[in-house]
């Protein structure tokens, strides 16, 4: 948790700067602060003479930059724009799409709205409420409005940038007036979206306001705080904590770092920079008909996506090689099912045709680190941070898949190996206030912030309760984690814990069962002000969850579904039903 | 025992409230698989062990999991006669809750392996809908009683195996603590305060486990002399018991290294008349509840009571206890404590099938031989009952002459009866390793590959189809009863076997240390020279137990106290 802000929200920071800037100011001495000073006004008179002024002298207008994110990215490019913005004679107000509220809308005459999808074209988590009702028949008019959009996404989802798309056109036909053509960007979205912020900047800027000068969101250099940077980390423990008889492999990374670990906090995640299979490689080139090519060979295990294949691929390979049949494939509009469950490599195998490095640069895109969520706390852990990595493994169509990041880990690094993060905070799945209550939903890997929140609970001695279902396959096989949680339960880090494994029975029991069987306590501890988190898989686990705790405030207070519904609709409003589901 | 400290498990029996202790919510705990060291032995009487996969164990604390814990379950089934109904149901169980595996054992009945805690409730209330339990199978109180298995006298074997459910239900607990615990049953309000529960045993039920056995001569299959208390029937001329030869001190188990430790044949105290039994049989069993050591769980046997107290004194406290003084012993003949392999015809005209199952273990294995789901087949068809031998075997018993044509494909189509040799048939294994914790060496998994060398041996030497008795242990506790084997192999540490020789084949003689130590090809070492002097110096129809010690390989052992005496190899070749 931050301690007690110095720094005030008005500030002319990106809320996430003022986070940082606060964790260092915040705690540190009064010594360390006359030195800061003293350092900062150092730098000006350094930077010869006079300080920039912020912002020009006469009055900045008003633009307000709505954002919708689950993992970050969107809030952080609002932050960039935001910052662009004050130096163009523009004041910003930035809103998260969790606290829209639709009436203010309307008297908004500059919009940029930067939305993410996830799920299945689904918006990010926070952001639904607002989403549906924008959606919904009751949204107001918005003549008048001026807007822009920027969309991210992932090309790998057949829904690519679904919300943004939706969300543009939707306030078009509300009567707002787009000033700039919507962008949807790729993973690797640094770049356009740098470049559509400093054209989105020029056109709402006042007139005779705007510098030239582009501001380009190099991430590496837009941080603010070193910890932002990729960072080299030594795995100093790496065991599977599934048993030799289980069919799942689940990894426990304990990394430490020479420079003292990122500035982490529970709930937040390390981005990892992960390779590719060199056998896989190996494979493709062998299939192109390049492998004798050994820069490009190094080039494709290091930084390109080699195993995702979307529609944008198959059109590409199709535009570079010629290939009949995968014109035809396209023209046929078979293209987006063939997809399904395959990966370029399918492409190439099934349309062999001679490639050249320059074509399969074409056809992939550049590879993008895997998040994971941290599973330790500095408080109990001190410069190390844990991670638990489920190797992902599967077939589809004859032939044995194996996740990229996972199984980099799983079968390719060592204890005393180093690999390359990144921290991603997420101040949105954060600790309460330390007396209050918690309870933790993360069946799978998604226990992993929990056994954060746990160990930063114990060093704090923190005295609320704390509640964690988990859930997995086997209990003898896959209870990850579970003379912790032992030591947890005796130590009084943790107060209570529900287990549901899913295969020792014929019938399948999930964490939502248990859920439903302790329905009674778990709203006495809602009621009580408990704060109630989900984390790990969205596609279903995560919809049941919260279906089940409708289904629970309606047994217990015997009231109606709607009601129900609005119970917890009302727990996400007061952020105390927050997810960090994937 | 006055004036000796009581054994710590005295203490736990006596504050158990018969049974009870933190049982209930010990099971009830959801994040471990475990209970509590006293609750695990009080499981023990609920005929249940909390064991753990000791195949595991190296790598368990390394990633953070407790112990693979899993829990054997053993019915309670006197005289190993079970129903195609109650057989379905164990199968169904052992299907989905105990790794698709049944365990027959030396005491005629069965054993689950690695049923989650979470399970147990489940499979114990199902079995309970077909009229089974597992209510003292293990623990300090009257366990399996054995009963002959041997198919041909129809009539007697009827009437014995009556008496064996009579016994074990005589024997049987009174508290309720297995019905509350794990059937949901009706607490039985302040019993576990009451003093009067049980009016056999008393609050700290027996000093250690005590084991009945019915034998009917000329078949020795339960080896009445293995069991604390045997019952050899004296059939008469109209073909009814007209009573029991009694036979009191049986005991295999022994500790290496503790010469105070041995095993024991029984000694035969006498004769009573068939409408005594329960009368001696309750004398005998409550001597030894007041007689037994209760300080020393190594010396808490009857064998230790009888041998401390001397036969006379024993036969006196039978007669007093008991209204009457047991009379002459009855002469006996038995010819073997074997099975009879394949079909036969009872007195009563219905057919018989003994089924030879390699150390008990029913399961489909890799290699085709489907025995679990053959035996479903069976109980899915078969009208008469099912036997367990005390020989880990199976007999399909009372099949109608109509049928046997379908038991007959069942049984090819399953590989079920695929023609083991003499060595093999006659053979058995504990379970050990896995599972059970007190195993020093493997002996189920182990056994088959090596009776495969001996075999080749016995060809060698012209002995292929010769009956020959061979037990194997994974420790001297002697659950396959290896000293009454005319080959004993008693596990002494990883791979490592003492070997003994010179028991008789109709199990009334315990052989003696032959050689220590053996390893996979040290036994074969060791054996093959007297395979060979068998083959050319042993007489007509003479008996390999009883050749080794004719022809000076090893000195005779008379009974339990000269068990460890003049022990060691007298001859090598
Ligand atoms: C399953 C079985 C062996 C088999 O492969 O069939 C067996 C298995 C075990 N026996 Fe036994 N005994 C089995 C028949 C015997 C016999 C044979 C007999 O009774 O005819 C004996 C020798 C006779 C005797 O009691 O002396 C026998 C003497 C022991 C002993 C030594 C007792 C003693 O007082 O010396 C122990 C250890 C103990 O009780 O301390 C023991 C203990 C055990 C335990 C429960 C190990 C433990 O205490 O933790 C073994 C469980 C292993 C597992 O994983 O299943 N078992 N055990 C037999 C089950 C019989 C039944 O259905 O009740
Ligand atoms: C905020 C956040 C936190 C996370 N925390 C964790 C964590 O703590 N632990 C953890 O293990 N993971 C976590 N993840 C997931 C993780 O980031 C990766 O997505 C996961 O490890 C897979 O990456 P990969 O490179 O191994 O697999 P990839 O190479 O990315 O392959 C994954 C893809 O394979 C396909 N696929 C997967 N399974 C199947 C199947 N059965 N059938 C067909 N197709 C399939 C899907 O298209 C899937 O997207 C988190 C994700 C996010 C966003
Ligand atoms: C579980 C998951 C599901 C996603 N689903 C989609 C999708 O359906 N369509 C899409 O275009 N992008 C999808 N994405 C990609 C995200 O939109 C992309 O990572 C974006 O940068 C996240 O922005 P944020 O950090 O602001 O939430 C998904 C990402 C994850 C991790
Ligand atoms: S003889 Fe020893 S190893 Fe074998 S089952 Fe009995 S106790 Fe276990």
């Amino acid at each position: 948790m931050a301690s007690n802000p110095t720094i005030p929200k008005t500030a002319p920071f990106g809320d996430e700067e003022i986070a940082l800037l606060n964790r260092v100011v915040g705690p540190a001495s009064a010594t360390q602060r006359a030195w800061l000073a003293g350092f900062l006004a150092g730098l000006e008179s350094a930077a010869g003479g006079a300080a920039q002024p912020a912002a020009p002298a006469r009055p900045a207008e008003p633009i307000t930059i709505l954002y919708a994110s689950e993992s970050g990215n969107c809030e952080r490019l609002a932050n960039d724009f935001a910052k662009a913005a004050r130096k163009n004679a523009l004041k910003p107000t930035l809103v998260d799409m969790a606290d829209l509220d639709l009436a203010t809308l309307p008297a908004i005459k500059r919009l940029i709205v930067i939305a993410a999808t996830w799920g299945e074209g689904d918006p990010p988590a926070r952001a639904v409420r607002a989403f549906n009702e924008l959606m919904g028949e009751s949204a107001p008019r918005l003549d008048g409005v001026e807007f822009g959009v920027l969309a991210l996404g992932d090309t790998a989802y057949a829904e690519f940038c679904a919300i943004g798309k939706k969300l543009d056109e939707r306030l078009e036909q509300l009567g707002a007036k787009r000033r700039i053509d919507r962008v949807d960007c790729d993973l690797d979205f640094a770049e356009p979206a740098g470049k559509w912020i400093a054209d989105a900047v020029k056109t709402f800027a006042p007139a005779g306001a705007t510098d030239s000068k582009v501001i380009e969101v190099d991430f590496s250099k837009q941080a603010v705080s070193p910890s932002l940077d990729i960072v080299e980390a030594e795995i100093t423990e790496h065991l599977n904590l599934n048993s030799s008889r289980s069919d799942k492999e689940t990894i426990h990374l304990a990394l430490s770092f020479d420079g003292g670990a990122p500035p982490y906090e529970p709930g937040d995640s390390l981005d990892v920079y992960a390779e590719n299979d060199p056998a896989y490689v190996d494979e493709l080139l062998k299939l192109a008909g390049l492998s004798g090519d050994d820069k490009l060979r190094g080039e494709l295990i290091k930084s390109r996506d080699i195993t995702t294949l979307s529609l944008k691929t198959v059109e590409t390979y199709a535009a570079q090689t010629g290939h009949r049949y995968v014109k035809q494939l396209i023209a046929d509009n078979q293209a987006k099912e063939w997809i399904v469950g395959r990966q370029l490599i399918d492409l190439i195998a099934t349309f062999p045709i001679a490639l050249t490095a320059e074509h399969l640069r074409a056809i992939t895109r550049p590879l993008a680190p895997r998040a994971y969520s941290i599973a330790s706390s500095r408080r109990e852990v001190g410069d190390e941070a844990h991670l638990l990595i489920s190797a992902v493994r599967y077939e589809t169509h004859g032939r044995a898949r194996k996740g990229v990041a996972s199984n980099f880990v799983a079968e390719r690094v060592k204890k005393g190996g180093r690999v390359r993060v990144k921290l991603r905070p997420n101040r949105h799945f954060a600790l309460p206030a330390p007396d209050r209550d918690i309870i933790m939903i993360g069946p799978g890997t998604g226990v992993a912030p929990f056994r954060a929140f746990v160990q930063e609970r114990r060093a704090t001695g923190a005295t609320g309760r704390s509640w964690l279902f988990f859930g997995d396959r086997h209990f003898t096989h896959d209870f990850l984690y579970q003379l912790d949680w032992h030591e947890a339960l005796k130590d009084g880090a943790l107060t209570r814990m529900d287990v549901a494994f899913s295969r020792d029975t014929p019938e399948k029991i999930y964490v939502q069962h248990k859920m439903w069987d302790a329905r009674r306590e778990l709203i006495e501890w809602l009621d009580g002000g408990a704060t109630f988190y989900v984390c790990g898989d969205a596609k279903s686990m995560a919809k049941d969850v919260r279906a089940t705790l409708v289904r629970a405030y309606a047994d217990v207070k015997s009231i109606a579904p709607e009601a129900a519904e609005q119970a917890v609709t009302s727990l996400e409003r007061d952020k105390r039903y927050l997810t960090d589901t994937y | 025992m006055p004036n000796k400290e009581l054994s710590s498990m005295e203490h736990l029996k006596a504050r158990s409230r018969y049974l009870r202790g933190n049982l209930a919510e010990d099971m009830a705990d959801p994040l471990t698989g475990g209970v509590s060291e006293d609750s695990a032995q009080l499981l023990k009487f609920h005929g249940m062990y909390l064991q753990d996969n000791r195949d595991l164990r190296p790598e368990r604390t390394k990633k953070k999991l407790e112990k693979a814990f899993g829990f054997m379950i053993r019915i309670r089934l006197p005289g190993g006669v079970i129903t195609p109904q109650q057989w379905l149901a164990l199968d169904e169980v052992a299907r989905t809750y105990a790794g698709e595996t049944l365990r027959l054992t030396t005491r005629q009945t069965f054993q689950m392996h690695g049923v989650l805690k979470f399970n147990v409730k489940t499979v114990l209330k199902r079995i309970n809908q077909v009229a089974l339990d597992t209510i003292a199978a293990c623990g300090d109180d009257t366990r399996g009683v054995m009963a002959v298995s041997n198919p041909h006298q129809s009539k007697i074997h009827a009437e014995v195996y009556d008496i064996a459910r009579r016994t074990s239900l005589h024997f049987k607990p009174k508290t309720h603590a297995y019905y509350e615990i794990f059937l949901d049953g009706e607490k039985v309000a302040g019993e576990g305060e009451r003093d009067d529960v049980e009016t056999i045993y008393g609050k700290t039920y027996m000093p250690r486990k005590f084991k009945i056995g019915f034998a009917v001569p000329p078949s020795n299959d339960i080896d009445v002399f293995a069991q604390d208390l045997g019952f050899i029937a004296i059939v008469g001329k109209k073909n009814t018991i007209e009573g029991w030869n009694v036979c009191v001190g049986g005991g295999m188990g022994m500790t290496h290294g503790e010469p105070e430790t041995y095993p024991r044949t029984g000694d035969v105290l006498g004769f009573c008349r068939a409408e005594d039994l329960f009368a001696v049989a309750e004398a005998v069993c409550t001597i030894q509840r007041d007689w037994g050591d209760r300080s020393n769980r190594k010396h808490a046997r009857l064998k230790y009571t009888l041998d401390d107290h001397g036969a006379d004194a024993f036969r006196a406290e039978i007669a007093k206890r008991a209204g009457k003084p047991l009379e002459k012993a009855r002469p006996y003949l038995f010819t073997s404590n074997g099975d009879r392999y394949g079909w036969t015809e009872g007195e009563n005209g219905k057919h018989h099938l003994t089924l030879f199952v390699e150390n008990g273990r029913l399961r489909d294995f890799a290699d085709g031989r489907r025995l679990l789901t053959g035996m479903r087949r069976i109980a899915e068809v078969h009208d008469g009952e099912i036997r367990v031998t005390p020989n880990q075997n199976l007999i399909i018993a009372n099949i109608a002459p109509e049928n046997r044509k379908t038991i007959e494909t069942i049984v090819t189509e399953h590989r079920m009866a695929e023609n083991a040799t003499a060595l093999r048939r006659n053979s058995m294994a504990c379970v050990a390793l896995p599972t059970c914790g007190l195993a020093l060496a493997e002996s189920e998994r182990y056994l088959p590959s090596l009776i495969t060398k001996l075999e080749a041996r016995l060809a060698a030497h012209g002995l292929a189809d010769e009956e020959i008795t061979l037990r194997m242990t994974g420790c001297p506790n002697g659950c396959a009863r290896p000293y009454i084997a005319e080959i004993g192999l008693v596990g002494k540490g990883p791979g490592r076997y003492n070997l003994y020789l010179g028991a008789a084949f109709d199990g009334s003689r315990m052989g003696k240390l032959f050689r220590e130590d053996l390893d996979d090809e040290g036994i074969v070492a060791a054996l093959d020279p007297v395979f060979a002097a068998y083959a050319k110096e042993r007489k007509k129809g003479e008996r390999f137990g009883d050749f080794t010690i004719r022809a000076g390989f090893v000195a005779k052992t008379m009974n339990g106290l000269d068990f460890h005496k003049d022990a060691g190899a007298k001859r090598t070749a």
